[in-house]
């Protein structure tokens, strides 16, 4: 797993790449825990280069999207890759969060 | 037939052995990524489970996994010596609630209910087995 932030518009894009599963997630819980401590509050998760998801890490997406509605946030997901898509719909992913085909139509809403 | 047979420790990191091994098997079988990826979800689930809520003492434990690919079936077998734990028994998650309602965990055993097609549990000899299949002509 990589993952790196960076500031893009009001936006606090985080790249989530490579595997994030039971061996890893709470690196993943920490970085994003990190991100809500600086204050950022408009976040995107970019997962282009995310190929695989178990629950331990669909945790933290949960945990994330909570964080945000508390905070009047926003939180969205873009460039799922369709195993990933796959795992999120049959988790009901999907509906509870807003899922975009790229970065740029996740900024520009 | 294919068939392959491996055991792991009751180690997280032991993890890492379940995905190179799928991978593997992914080129060998040839088996469509999204589907090697389903089964490892599914492996990962079940033994992660198993590895941090299964056992009482801290020793060493083997879990044995069994995987044969037969007319387009894959199934998986895995075996270990811990507390008495029939997955099957667990509730299911309601995935259609609202976020504001929706539980953090529980998904584990969900993901692995959904991907397969038949699940049977089986309790032999203080032995937990667990018999997965999944027809994977019909996703493709």
């Amino acid at each position: 797993m990589n993952l790196t932030n960076e500031k893009v518009n009001n936006f606090c894009v985080l790249n989530i790449e490579g595997r994030v599963d039971t061996t890893n997630y709470s690196e993943f819980e920490s970085e994003v825990n990190k991100l809500f401590e600086a204050g950022e509050k408009e976040l995107i998760f970019d997962c282009s280069g995310l190929n695989y998801i178990s629950s331990s890490g669909l945790r933290v997406f949960l945990i994330a999207q909570k964080k945000t509605l508390s905070l009047n946030g926003k939180l969205y997901l873009c460039n799922l890759q369709p195993a990933i898509k796959e795992i999120f719909d049959i988790s009901g992913f999907s509906t509870i969060f807003k899922i975009f085909e790229t970065r740029d139509k996740a900024i520009g809403s | 037939m294919a068939e392959k047979v491996f055991s792991i420790n009751n180690q997280l990191a032991e993890i890492a052995v379940i995905a190179d091994t799928l991978e593997s098997l992914s080129d060998e079988w040839n088996i469509p990524m999204n589907i090697t990826l389903s089964l490892n979800l599914v492996l990962e689930e079940l033994v992660s489970n198993t590895i941090l809520y299964g056992y009482d003492d801290t020793d060493e434990h083997k879990i044995e996994i069994h995987l044969s690919f037969i007319d387009e079936i894959v199934s998986i077998q895995i075996e270990d010596d811990g507390r008495e734990f029939n997955p099957l028994l667990v509730a299911e998650v309601d995935v259609d609630l609202p976020i504001e309602e929706r539980k953090i965990g529980g998904l584990g055993i969900h993901l692995v209910r959904k991907i397969m097609d038949e699940i049977v549990y089986e309790r032999i000899d203080n032995k937990n087995i667990l018999r997965l299949t999944k027809n994977i002509r019909r996703i493709e």
